[in-house]
């Protein structure tokens, strides 16, 4: 401070931070009125433009991916189509009457027909309905510049899938959202309104196909017509998905199914003559034995994905979906059937018998038609149709099916000390029974491969089984029971089949793959892989100590007149149905069941028919193919179900030359299944009749119960609910879904 | 006698005489910024599948950052900042140099490095290291500035100047000369000259403006020229920067006395307000907490920061301390006003940070560096 020149206090800069002084408070002063006069004066003039801002945040919805087959064949794709639409709750005096007038004479439908749709009850209140799709661009400006009071003429995208109901459980369909969808998925940029994919590839894989919605802030006028735009960020569009299926092969084999399912029906039954087989449900798919990737998957009855994305009429519905003799059509049968696999589940139980060495493979047993368990046990099973086939050994027990032999080597199983007496459902959780496969498909369940636990949990959850003094033990008419497929075990079609896809392949069990991979189609992307499903192997089974030869001979027998030096004649159970195939030259493995299933026919009302059951492989010599085919209530498998996988077989061997060797890709691990998902209640998962849905994120677990589309509950999700603020839906050039419009699942649109 | 020695050294201690207020405020207004941050951007954030507290988050850790820069700030002696000052001004040279070369644009302005995780932009640094420059250059002058000494600080400033203005950013280019205003008020330049100084300045703001019309020479880009013809002339109705001002003005105007309430403004949580996380941060405060609540207490406290910083330039033991001050006030008052005043549409747009505010953390740290400085100066005003 000793240099005054410098310093600050003098007068002179004093004077300048005073005048620096002045302009701060002048500056702050001018601020203050400004913001005075904003917030405090003119406060509500512009809380009204706030109110009418004509500015609107404009969600601009993705554009859907396909879904393609092996090939390229397009099964799902999405279109804009122009729809008009009608809310009568917008009619003046004499409105109904000119609007219905001036719609006959534009459309040329008839006024009656408006007239209903636009009553159409089951259409939430005060809101569109549409009338009229597929129309035209220029009956499209013709209705807007009409300009009648309550329609409106719009864009709307619609889902359509070109193969109508060809591997429609496969592909799916896209539906209303289930209530707390938007909530359950923040940050997915998903409307109320917008429809989400709710069952098989669509479902799954719902967040690939969507894309993402993009915004537009827009400005627009009184008629909210956009008069600028004022900033965007685009939608993308969603991948397609590329599946495993091969259309070709898919016709073939839903050809051959309701053809065979047909015939079935035409014959008498074996109980009872005086009544034909009900057939009204089967499943048939075909597995590559090499890599894990379905070729086909059909299930009966089917639907078509469009009555559900478009709307059908109530009758339609009826017939659909209330049908007693087409029951369950949306469900999934190959991974949605719960079915004891009867004699097919001897595979398993060989390979288990050889584990434990019950058996000597070549060691001869005298099947008289009935096994006997000892005492304290007691009790007596029966072959079917309580035959007597003498002696027979591992082989010609699997060719003839002997019940007797596998209730004999179960028992022995059943009496040993330790692990080794649940050496049965160790060789089937080997064989991926048990648990999901993991395939790429919703609601899958997991079966059962019964144990003390899970046997005990059946009888405490449902109380007509629970005996008086309430005890519930292993016995071993159990372990009998399980080892010819019947009892506590069940299984779905999928499982059945990757079983003896693992046998044919030498023991490596694939999580298969219905999907391949997806593809981008945004547009500096566009063709690239974004997501890959490589061969992914669940298990290695051990077959150390098995005498694979023995079965293999075995199963090789079933479609076959075998002369056997030991046994002579040996006719398999399949043998009529693959009469005259070359067997030489392309010999199938396989093997026939015939189920019993437990209930009543709600048609007939006497007890189900036998589930007929063929699973097999070919070629014999180098295994490429395995083939299920499961029909309900048709009576046995040699007789219902080996035609049609012969007829499957053949159609494999003619397109087969067709097609490429598959890739020789790496095996991945597989991918966890069911982690940490909830477990469902026992009485759920042995529920034949409740339809299972899997959100999105959980894709191979995480089953919640929900309601078949079309019921009250399902229909309260659809109601519009509130809005919130990101309601307004424009697609610029084409005006947006709206509301409440859109075809539902389940919904009776009366065309 | 060592009694008297020890009490002197203490009274002496720059920690008594720490103003703890203008920290408060500074980080008090930040908090405010942080909130506004997350209102003005969750939803959209949300909606495109990003984490809502994005910004927020980022905002928070620029703020700790800035608490952390704003303390270091203030314990280095300032008169080291002097002594440092031509290497400081050199060093952000160099960066406003090179950002013209390996920068990256944004906006039009090319004023950011790109480095992993955020962007730099060494024009925010480079106010700091002009104002020490500035400061030290013209306190070194004795007896105010003759036109020698005025014409050299001129030049000393143009250098950075044009250097920002060359990277397109206008708007900070405006903060540069208001500091050069500021501290050549102070440094005793005679009233003629900055009479005449003014001048020329007007003049090159005109002639900028409409050598594109008069000249055909195009010296400002397309998007200012914009910007300013919508603030002239607010009733027109095609550009976007007219949009801006009207969004703005309806938000701070439909807050009323007592606002819509936090996340519920409709103007802020439609995103109809451009850029609001950053320049137009303040209309989500005044939208959403009113006049009473967001807009009144927030000019209060913009106010007190100024009034403290400029008694800090009155109590300064030296001429540095009193123009690094001043240059702090400068521009931080410069900032504040031609923010506030273009979102109340007073003022043009121009894109300049609400300091304390505004998203990013350049423009944050540098504001909390400023105040560091100025709490150095006034807490060693008897330190020797």
């Amino acid at each position: 401070m000793s240099d005054s020149s410098t310093s600050p206090d003098s007068t002179n800069t004093g004077l300048r931070l005073a005048f620096l002084g002045v302009v701060v408070v002048a500056l702050f002063a001018a601020l203050f009125a400004r913001i005075w006069f904003l917030q405090v004066l003119a406060t509500e003039e512009f809380r009204a433009k706030a109110e009418t801002n004509q500015v609107r945040l404009v969600v601009l919805a993705p554009e859907r991916g396909r879904i393609l087959d092996r090939n390229g064949v397009v099964l799902a794709d999405s279109e804009f189509t122009g729809v008009i639409r009608v809310n009568p709750s917008q009619f003046g005096e004499g409105d109904r009457e000119l609007v219905l007038r001036e719609l006959e004479r534009l459309t040329g439908e008839p006024q009656e027909v408006i007239a209903e749709r636009m009553d159409d009850l089951a259409a939430a209140p005060f809101s569109f309905r549409t009338v009229a799709i597929g129309i035209e661009e220029p009956l499209l400006e013709l209705v807007t510049e009409r300009s009648l009071p309550g329609v409106e003429a719009a864009w709307e995208a619609r889902r359509i899938y070109p193969e109508g109901s060809l591997a429609a459980h496969v592909v799916g369909y896209i539906g209303a959202q289930p209530a707390g969808w938007v909530d359950d998925h923040p940050g997915a940029s998903y409307l109320p309104n917008d429809r989400i994919g709710r069952a098989g590839v669509e479902g799954l894989f719902e967040a690939t196909l969507r894309g993402t919605a993009g915004t537009s802030t827009v400005e627009v006028d009184r008629e909210n017509n956009v008069v600028r735009e004022l900033g965007e960020t685009p939608s993308r569009p969603g991948d397609d998905v590329v599946l495993t299926i091969d259309l070709e092969l898919q016709k073939a084999v839903e050809f051959f199914l309701d053809e065979g399912l047909r015939e079935a029906q035409g014959r008498s039954s074996v109980d009872d003559p005086r009544f034909l087989y009900p057939a009204y449900a089967g499943v048939a798919v075909v597995v590559d034995v090499r890599n894990g990737d379905v070729l086909a998957m059909a299930s009966f009855p089917t639907y078509k994905p469009e009555w559900l994305t478009d709307g059908i009429t109530s009758a339609q519905y009826k017939a659909t979906f209330n049908d007693p003799q087409r029951p369950g059509p949306l469900n999934n049968r190959a991974v949605q059937g719960l079915y004891a696999p009867g004699s097919v589940f001897k595979l398993v139980t060989s390979v288990a018998a050889a584990r434990a060495g019950v058996i000597t493979p070549r060691g001869q047993f005298v099947d008289a038609g009935s096994f006997t368990v000892p005492v304290p046990n007691g009790g007596t099973f029966s072959n079917a149709g309580k035959v007597v086939m003498g002696a027979v050994d591992l082989s010609t027990a699997i060719t003839r099916s002997s019940d007797a032999y596998f209730y004999s080597a179960a028992y022995s199983i059943s009496t040993l000390e330790g692990q080794a007496q649940w050496a049965i459902q160790d060789a089937a959780k080997d064989f991926g029974f048990g648990s999901e496969t993991g395939v790429q498909l919703p609601f899958e369940r997991p079966g059962t491969i019964p144990d003390p636990a899970v046997k005990k949990a059946i009888f405490e959850a449902i109380p007509e089984y629970q005996n008086e003094d309430n005890t519930i033990f292993w016995v071993p008419g159990d372990t009998i029971n399980m080892s010819i497929g019947q009892g506590f075990v069940t299984a779905t079609p999928l499982q059945i089949v990757n079983a003896y896809a693992a046998f044919a392949n030498g023991g490596t069990v694939f999580q298969p793959n219905i999907v391949s991979q997806s593809i981008s189609r945004e547009v500096d992307t566009a063709g690239d892989v974004t997501r890959e499903f490589g061969p992914r192997v669940s298990n290695t089974i051990d077959f150390s100590g098995v005498p694979v030869d023995v079965i293999r001979e075995g199963l090789e027998g079933v479609p076959l007149n075998r002369i056997s030096r030991a046994f002579g004649l040996v006719s398999g159970t399949a043998s009529t149905a693959f009469d005259g195939w070359d067997h030489r030259g392309w010999g199938i493995v396989g093997k026939t069941g015939t189920s019993e299933s437990d209930g009543i026919n709600k048609v007939l009302g006497r007890k189900k028919e036998d589930n007929a059951v063929f699973v097999g492989y070919a070629p014999r010599d180098d295994p490429r193919y395995a083939v299920i085919v499961v029909m309900e209530e048709s009576g046995f498998g040699g007789t219902a179900a080996a035609p049609v996988a012969r007829k499957i077989f053949e159609a494999l061997r003619t397109l087969e030359q067709t097609w490429e060797e598959p890739e020789d890709l790496p095996l991945l691990a597989a991918e966890p299944v069911g982690a940490n998902c909830p477990e469902l209640p026992i009485t759920v998962l042995r529920d034949a009749t409740i339809d299972l849905v899997v959100p999105e994120g959980c894709p191979f677990g995480e089953p919640i119960p929900v309601v078949e589309p079309g019921t009250a509950d399902d229909e309260g999700a659809l109601a519009p609910d509130s809005p919130g603020l990101l309601t307004t839906i424009v697609n610029r050039q084409r005006p947006p879904p709206s509301p409440s419009t859109t075809a539902k699942a389940g919904e009776r649109q009366r065309w | 006698m060592v009694n008297a020695l020890s009490t002197r050294r203490e009274l002496r201690s720059p920690i008594r005489y720490v103003d703890w207020f203008l920290p408060l405020v500074a980080i008090g207004i930040s908090v405010l910024g942080v909130l506004m941050n997350y209102s003005a951007t969750w939803r959209v954030l949300e909606f495109e599948g990003n984490d809502p507290y994005q910004f927020a988050k980022r905002q928070t850790v620029f703020v700790l950052i800035g608490i952390v820069a704003m303390t270091v700030a203030a314990l280095v002696d300032y008169r080291i900042v002097r002594d440092l000052a031509p290497q400081l001004y050199l060093i952000a040279l160099a960066m406003l140099v090179g950002v013209l070369f390996i920068g990256k644009e944004v906006g039009g302005a090319r004023a950011w490095f790109q480095l992993p995780g955020f962007q730099l932009q060494p024009s925010e640094f480079g106010k700091l290291a002009s104002i020490a420059a500035l400061a030290a250059f013209a306190a070194s002058r004795d007896g105010g500035l003759q036109l020698n000494g005025l014409l050299n600080s001129v030049v000393l400033m143009a250098v950075p100047t044009l250097l920002v203005l060359r990277g397109g950013d206008l708007g900070t280019m405006l903060v540069y000369i208001a500091i050069t205003m500021g501290v050549l008020l102070v440094a005793g330049t005679k009233v003629r000259h900055i009479v005449v100084l003014t001048l020329i300045g007007v003049a090159a703001i005109t002639f900028a403006f409409t050598a594109d019309d008069v000249f055909g020479i195009e010296l400002l880009p397309d998007r200012q020229d914009e910007r300013l013809r919508a603030f002239l002339d607010q009733d027109s109705n095609v550009t976007e920067a007219n949009y801006q001002l009207e969004q703005s003005q309806i938000a701070l105007g439909s807050g009323g006395l007592t606002g819509r309430g936090y996340l519920a403004g409709s103007q802020t949580t439609l995103n109809l307000v451009p850029e609001q996380e950053t320049d137009f941060i303040f209309t989500a405060a005044g939208e959403e907490l009113g006049f009473l609540f967001g807009s009144l207490p927030l000019l209060a406290a913009y106010f007190f920061l100024i009034w403290r910083i400029l008694r800090a330039a009155q109590l300064a033991a030296d001429m540095f301390g009193t123009l690094l001050c001043v240059g702090v006030l400068s521009m931080l008052l410069f900032q504040i006003f031609q923010n506030l005043g273009m979102t109340m549409g007073i003022m043009p747009i121009a894109g300049i940070p609400l300091p304390f505010m505004s998203h990013g953390g350049s423009s944050i740290i540098t504001a909390f560096v400023g105040i560091g400085l100025v709490l150095n100066v006034r807490a060693r005003r008897f330190a020797t």
